[in-house]
């Protein structure tokens, strides 16, 4: 299977708004943007994408950043997921139909390494191992060995979806996160949980390590830095977090500002947490998802992300994205920068001007947005962090020539120093 | 007493001139036999419209499948989504349509397609399928209001509109819904301790006598309707106890689980068994799903798995299902592929509908769609065929010519459409 590369990025135009034909650094335009390998940041190749550093003003006092779009590869089949192999060529993703595939970022080829047996939704290389781990709404984890192409362990984490999957930044852990929506009051809270929500394995043999509780449906999850702690978060905004050592709950705590009670249509809840990030040193969490709607079904709840000094008690909330910056849609996806100094947020725009966005890790100022033009579901800094790709789906449409057009897309972005 | 028993004749006139209505009803001979020939209609309205693939019509192969996979039923080859197991044990209880196809895909205009059954045609308002039934299936005397409404969502964007709206058109208002449900609870019906059974007799026979002769003085139609609603909702201070959750047996709570709507097809349940000729349960407008399928229809589908498998297995057990018909649908249907937020939008050419109990054939799967549900496979079935099946399974003449006053001509049917004669028993 190949996927297709749009070397022009028409569709993904910078949404915070030069001027029409502003220079690109370098005067290379998007068309040609080639992406960057080597090593850029402190996060050098062959680690994971992390960083130790403390997070310093991005571009507070000095020079501006900006995303500028670069190549465009599109898939037969949405992309759930995506991680980024060491060597900055190959990209591993997760799709709708199941499949694993890897991404050669130069021409586009595809290679299908493995097969769920519904969504494809997690993905992660682990370095170290040369193993690459999935997951999916079938429940199950899958170890695949990405050179040979074979899929070497295969097991039942859930009996529901895979929401979520990471694995922690030393590569010894695998989290896993599901739960389904279930009605289970009058107003349509969430019944309990069926089975456990998180799953911790052994991410060098597949073996159950901790099962922890949470009320379903659990739709991410995260690392700390130091993989001492995993956080998992809900439909309803409540966070949780594991020491992973001891298997002791450390913190818990509900936000408010993510979920909402349809009023106009139809009462039941929608939205939750959608993605966790911890800050690189590990003292804060961030989420990101969805501002309450009036109408639950509109998608059109503030683009928001909140961050949480997790380890005082109760939490406190550190801060959050600025009224100003905010359009409208759901995010998904939030990832910092190997240097730790910035962070990206991508999702679905539904009103405003931007779906993916990078902010000062420190301030929470938003530094620059472009519009993606697709529903993004992953993002993840290809090493060095001179390159973002991002991940997603436009709508299916209707077959031509008995073929559904592509609607999977990755979509890569140069970080560019401006002014 | 049934209306149509008694247009019929099926009661001489010297039965009926030697007994009151309230004595009719307490012979038991003749009210058995009355219960027995009794029709009754549950109508679950899935508005917002429900996506047939996750539902009856499942397409596992196709691209545009949504992460919800398929199962085997009790009828052999015939599959439904993974999320209504309980409904596949009773697929042989069971009618689906498969083949609908309706030409409005916008939900005020289609809601008023399905639930009047034809295009309007101004000014006059057709009646909703619910008053048609109230007034053939209902009774003259019964305290239960022939059509009940059961709704907790004040809201409903398109659906609120319609609400708003004029429901049982040139029938008149005695033939609207009592509403009842979640935030329309039936507040007032119980008689104040204070007041005694002479008293509110008194004051019931002095409204009666004012309010005839301000229809007779003005001649107002309206006055009279309001009259019949008044009427009916002095009936429901028999009958409020079947509207009470708190009355309902929390085992019944249990099996219909929690949220709003089944815990109102289970009120509808026990009002059907009170004698309630039409049930609408409803919630909103769910279904409407543009966003955030996924995640409402892990939900949402299996709610209603579990009700119609409960209502259906009851329904049965008490002997009620051979005279109560049970429709479950939506105004259309949903787009095979999904959208970039991984909704899926309004599709009226090929969608899915259910129907079980009284005149149905059970276990019948009508029509069918193409490998990617994009269209229908041979004959397709609009609003009228689907109206004609509904009244000739209760015994309603489909065709009969309106007769009200003021009216253009129409038919209960239009077009002389036919039923879908092949989920007919």
């Amino acid at each position: 299977m190949n996927g297709r590369i749009a070397l022009s990025s028409a569709a993904a135009r910078d949404a915070t708004a030069d001027a029409p034909g502003s220079l690109r650094p370098g005067g290379a335009t998007a068309a040609r943007s080639e992406p960057q390998t080597g090593p850029a940041s402190p996060a050098a190749a062959g680690a994971r994408p992390q960083s130790n550093n403390g997070p310093t003003p991005a571009a507070s006092n000095g020079p501006g950043v900006k995303l500028v779009a670069g190549r465009e590869i599109s898939l037969p089949t949405a992309v759930l997921a995506i991680d980024a192999h060491p060597d900055g060529k190959r990209l591993y993703a997760a799709c709708f139909d199941g499949g694993v595939y890897e991404v050669a970022i130069e021409t586009g080829a595809l290679r299908r390494l493995g097969k769920h047996d519904s969504y494809a939704s997690g993905i992660a290389y682990a370095p170290r191992s040369g193993r690459l781990i999935s997951a999916g709404y079938d429940g199950t984890l899958r170890w695949i060995d990405p050179a040979a192409g074979t899929q070497v362990r295969c097991v039942e984490a859930h009996k529901f979806w895979s929401w979520k999957m990471r694995v922690s930044p030393d590569e010894r852990l695998v989290a896993s996160v599901t739960g389904q929506y279930m009605a289970g009051g009058y107003k349509y809270e969430p019944a309990a949980e069926q089975e456990p929500s998180v799953r911790v394995l052994d991410a060098g043999t597949g073996k159950l390590l901790w099962s922890f509780s949470h009320v379903p449906p659990v739709q991410s999850v995260a690392f700390s830095p130091d993989s001492r702690y995993i956080a998992a978060a809900n439909l309803m905004g409540e966070i949780r977090i594991w020491d992973v050592q001891s298997g002791k709950q450390q913190a818990g705590w509900t936000t408010p500002d993510f979920t909402c009670w349809g009023i106009i249509k139809s009462h039941h809840y929608v939205g939750g947490i959608f993605d966790l990030a911890f800050t690189p040193d590990g003292r804060e969490l961030l989420g990101c998802g969805m501002g309450p709607m009036v109408d639950p079904m509109a998608g059109n709840g503030k683009q928001t992300w909140q961050r949480f000094a997790w380890s005082e008690s109760p939490a406190r909330k550190g801060g959050e994205i600025a009224e100003g910056d905010a359009g409208r849609g759901l995010m998904e996806a939030i990832t910092f920068h190997p240097d730790g100094r910035s962070f990206v947020m991508a999702g679905k725009l539904a009103q405003g001007k931007w779906s993916a966005a990078l902010f000062d890790a420190t301030t929470g100022r938003m530094l620059h947005a472009v519009d993606t033009k697709m529903r993004t579901t992953g993002a993840v800094w290809l090493p060095g962090g001179a390159h973002l790709a991002l991940c997603g789906a436009t709508s299916q449409e209707r077959k031509k020539n008995g073929r559904c057009p592509d609607f999977g897309h990755i979509k890569l972005y140069d970080l560019a120093v401006t002014g | 007493m049934h209306r149509r028993l008694f247009l019929q004749g099926a009661i001489g006139a010297g039965a009926a001139s030697l007994m009151s209505w309230n004595g009719l009803f307490s012979a038991p001979a003749f009210a058995a036999e009355v219960k027995k020939q009794q029709k009754h209609c549950i109508l679950l309205w899935l508005c917002g419209a429900p996506s047939q693939f996750e539902t009856w019509d499942p397409k596992p192969d196709s691209i545009y499948s949504g992460p919800f996979r398929s199962i085997p039923t009790k009828i052999p080859g015939v599959r439904f989504g993974e999320l209504m197991p309980r409904c596949a044990t009773i697929a042989d209880r069971l009618s689906i349509v498969r083949s609908m196809k309706t030409k409005q895909g916008e939900h005020l205009q289609a809601i008023n397609l399905l639930q009047r059954g034809a295009e309007p045609r101004e000014p006059f308002v057709r009646p909703t399928l619910g008053s048609v039934l109230a007034q053939q299936l209902g009774h003259l005397d019964s305290p239960i209001p022939n059509f009940v409404l059961l709704d907790p969502c004040p809201e409903g964007n398109e659906f609120k509109e319609f609400k708003a709206g004029n429901w049982a058109g040139w029938l008149g208002a005695q033939y609207g819904p009592v509403r009842a449900g979640g935030e329309y609870k039936l507040e007032d019906v119980t008689r104040l301790a204070d007041e005694t059974t002479q008293d509110q007799e008194q004051r019931e026979a002095l409204r009666r006598f004012l309010t005839r002769k301000y229809e007779n003085d003005h001649a107002s139609s309206a006055a009279s309707s309001q009259n019949a609603v008044f009427s009916r909702v002095k009936g429901l201070m028999s009958c409020a106890d079947l509207f009470d959750l708190d009355k309902v047996k929390p085992a019944d709570r249990e099996r219909y689980g929690p949220g709003t709507f089944g815990l109102h097809t289970l009120l509808a349940r026990n009002l059907v068994e009170g004698g309630a000729p039409f049930v609408m349960v409803a919630n909103g407008m769910p279904w409407d799903c543009h966003v955030f399928q996924h995640e409402i229809y892990q939900m949402l589908v299996p709610e209603v798995d579990r009700i119609i498998y409960h209502l259906i297995t009851d329904l049965e057990q008490r002997g009620l299902l051979d005279s109560t018909l049970v429709v479950m649908m939506g105004e259309f249907g949903r787009t095979p592929w999904l959208n970039a937020a991984r909704g899926r939008d309004h599709y009226p050419d090929a969608w899915s509908l259910a129907m079980a109990g009284s005149g149905i054939k059970r276990g019948a799967v009508v029509g069918a769609t193409d490998a990617d549900g994009v269209d229908v496979v041979g004959q397709a079935f609009n609003e009228k065929n689907l109206f004609a099946t509904i009244f000739t399974a209760l015994g309603i003449e489909p065709y009969a010519e309106y007769t009200e006053r003021d009216i253009a001509t129409f038919y209960r049917v239009e077009e002389h459409a036919p039923p879908i004669r092949e989920i007919l028993a």
